[in-house]
């Protein structure tokens, strides 16, 4: 036999053999191979969306023509991707016609007090805001003649606009976009990861070969291979991901955000991979407690709680909440990248959050470390938390 | 040669393993046997280090055995199973790993092994794929990488048809010749007795014996059987004997003092024809429930 002194370590071997035989696993490539095909066609799909011009028919009757003229005009100052073409209609019933045979979208009306859109059964958004906004500003300067005065003049000191004292309000709907993607790719990764990590612990546990194992090395190197690897697989697909969604950024009209978002995106990944290391023990720990693989819905339920919590947390926190929470571990690894994301975060907030999740982190090695050796080879059942941590090796 | 010394192991109130004494000589096979719960599995998990030894101590040529010599031991879990999903190949070059082979030592080793089993086409085969026979040899193959210092097998024959049963029996015979202690545990007493070099027969957690074959079938008291050419009647009268069973011309007797069955046969020579007169040694079966009642 061959000495120790030429072989890896046994944590290598362990991180190796889980990396490559999920990485060989169909599933596994398809799933990852679907996700990205998602990413890619979403932003495509968004951008195409955006760039796109919208054209519209609109049928008038004679009572109506002048109004719709004016829309038909003033669309492209109101939306420069919306384009209304005209159509004359000798009544409603012929204007009910063209609606029924597809010639026009929507039908212009006036009714009582008002001006009505008809459409045959849902109704256009983007010509539904052009008219709405056309039809009131001619409206309004009738008004404003008949009353011998101007628009203008009734509009006076009516705006009302929105500024920040910390962050850039330009780029809050971008970050509030991107904040769902981080708490999403973090929540969807740690459960499909974890769920994977703890059936492969019961797969081992519930085979015995893990008392092969446990004769061969420590328990401890199984865990931290186990870990590790499952770990690198997760940070693997998550990049794989982001590389994916910010080249495809790039692509569309959005490219502008690109450079401003690879700072948080940085960020992020050091958040997710304490955060993740974190959850995986707990995963390998509800694994261990599990005798079979049925048992793995219940020891898992805290931690799927937990997940949830952290997903919505991590959504609908703000303020001082949200503050707070990105301090938090390990819901601080999905709410201070958000924070990041929105701006106005001091520089040695992310530092604290960070060094915070990762001592938290250090915390659930240690114990799930303890929990996971002594629940290992228990045979014969559930193991209870409390039995884990009590019972004699 | 590894001694087990008073290993005792308790879950609560219950003593799974009461102070059990044992050894397990170089070169020879240790037959375990006992009744279920009597303790086999917890001591072999002790003896593995799966378990952790609540008293006593496990010695390896002569002192306590440490984790790097449980690595270099060949062990066969009572539960079956490997990772169903992975090539037979690859998971028991894994297992060679872990226990400290080089990767490419590791190979030829288990190359070797499936030739050995007639698995040398379905190496990239997936566990789960395999016949259950197969899959118990794949089994075997893990427990004996790489070449093992000791052997501990638990039930290693349960589930095995008979052609795999004697393969398995000259995989251990080839290791026992090149000196490697092997202890087995297995409720079949008759592949015991083919087996086995020495027992240990354990009882709800105690050693109630231990010894060679004919060491534990000697132990009792001895018993003999005569056959004569006439009524064995009066056989009921001699003394320092106990007549077990008597039908006709055949007794079966149990010696209480020592030269009381000379006596018997010169009684019997006297009185006329003896066909037979032998010593009548219990089976093992008859042993093992004898200990364990």
């Amino acid at each position: 036999m061959s000495t120790d002194k030429n072989s890896e370590p046994a944590w290598l071997l362990v991180t190796r053999r889980e990396v490559v035989s999920r990485i060989t696993d169909k599933s596994f490539l398809f799933g990852t191979a679907f996700m990205v095909v998602l990413i890619a066609g979403f932003i495509g799909f968004t951008a195409w969306q955006d760039e796109r011009t919208d054209r519209v028919t609109l049928a008038a009757t004679p009572d109506a023509v002048a109004m719709a003229t004016a829309i038909e005009e003033g669309a492209p100052q109101v939306d420069e991707k919306v384009e209304v073409t005209l159509l004359e209609v000798d009544d409603r019933e012929a204007a009910e016609t063209a609606l029924t045979e597809d010639e026009a979208d929507a039908w212009l009306h006036p009714v009582d007090g008002g001006w009505q859109l008809t459409s045959e059964s849902s109704e256009r958004g983007s010509l539904t805001d052009v008219a709405g906004v056309v039809v009131r500003q001619q409206v309004l300067s009738d008004n404003a003649a008949a009353a011998g005065t101007t628009v203008e003049a009734l509009e006076a000191g009516s705006t009302v606009t929105t500024d920040f004292l910390r962050g850039d309000a330009e780029k809050a709907g971008v970050a509030d976009a991107v904040g769902f993607v981080f708490v999403f790719l973090f929540y969807f990764a740690a459960l499909v990861f974890g769920m994977q990590l703890a059936s492969s612990v019961i797969e081992e546990k519930q085979s015995r070969i893990v008392e092969i194992i446990a004769a061969a090395i420590p328990l401890r190197h199984l865990l931290a291979g186990k870990v590790l690897g499952n770990t690198a697989l997760a940070m693997i697909q998550l990049l794989v991901y982001l590389a994916v969604g910010l080249v495809g950024l790039s692509f569309t009209p959005y490219k502008s955000y690109v450079p401003a978002l690879s700072g948080p995106t940085a960020w992020f990944i050091g958040f997710f991979l304490a955060g993740f290391i974190a959850l995986a023990c707990l995963w390998a720990v509800a694994g261990s407690l599990a005798s079979r693989t049925e048992d793995l819905q219940s020891t898992s339920t805290p931690l799927t709680m937990l997940m949830l919590v952290m997903f919505f947390g991590g959504l609908s926190l703000d303020g001082r909440g949200q503050v707070i929470a990105s301090f938090v571990p390990p819901v601080s690894a999905v709410v201070m990248p958000k924070r990041i994301l929105a701006g106005g975060v001091e520089w040695w907030e992310p530092l604290l959050a960070l060094g915070l999740l990762a001592a938290f982190a250090a915390v659930t090695v240690w114990i799930g470390e303890r929990l996971y050796r002594r629940a290992l080879l228990q045979t014969g059942g559930r193991v209870s938390l409390r039995q884990a941590w009590a019972t004699a090796e | 040669m590894l001694e087990i010394r008073e290993l005792t192991r308790r879950f609560g109130d219950n003593t799974a393993v009461d102070h059990v004494s044992f050894e397990v000589p170089v070169g020879q096979m240790t037959g375990f046997v006992g009744g279920n719960g009597a303790g086999k599995t917890t001591t072999m998990r002790m003896v593995m280090g799966v378990l952790g030894i609540d008293e006593g101590e496990v010695l390896w040529h002569g002192r306590p055995i440490t984790r790097l010599d449980r690595r270099t031991f060949g062990y066969m879990p009572e539960e079956r199973g490997l990772y169903p999903k992975q090539p037979i190949l690859d998971q028991l070059v894994y297992i060679a790993q872990l226990k400290g082979l080089e990767r490419v030592a590791a190979r030829t080793q288990v190359t070797e092994l499936l030739e050995r089993f007639g698995l040398g086409e379905r190496t990239k085969d997936h566990l789960e794929k395999l016949s259950l026979g197969n899959q118990q040899r794949v089994q075997i193959i893990a427990s004996v990488l790489p070449r093992p210092a000791a052997l501990i097998l638990d039930e290693p024959f349960s589930g095995l048809d008979p052609r795999a049963v004697d393969s398995m029996v000259d995989l251990l015979r080839e290791y026992t010749s090149d000196g490697i202690p092997v202890l087995f545990s297995s409720h079949q007493l008759d592949l015991v007795e083919r087996l086995c070099d020495r027992l240990v027969v354990l009882s709800h957690g105690r050693r109630v014996a231990a010894g060679t074959v004919t060491e534990l079938r000697d132990a009792g008291v001895p018993r003999f059987r005569l056959v004569l050419g006439g009524d064995a009647g009066w056989v009921r009268d001699q003394r320092g004997l106990e007549v077990l069973d008597l039908d006709g011309a055949t007794a079966l007797v149990e010696v209480h003092h020592d030269g009381a069955e000379q006596r018997l046969v010169a009684e019997a020579t006297s009185r006329g024809d003896v066909h037979e007169f032998v010593r009548v040694r219990p089976a093992l079966s008859e042993i093992y429930r004898e200990a364990t009642a």
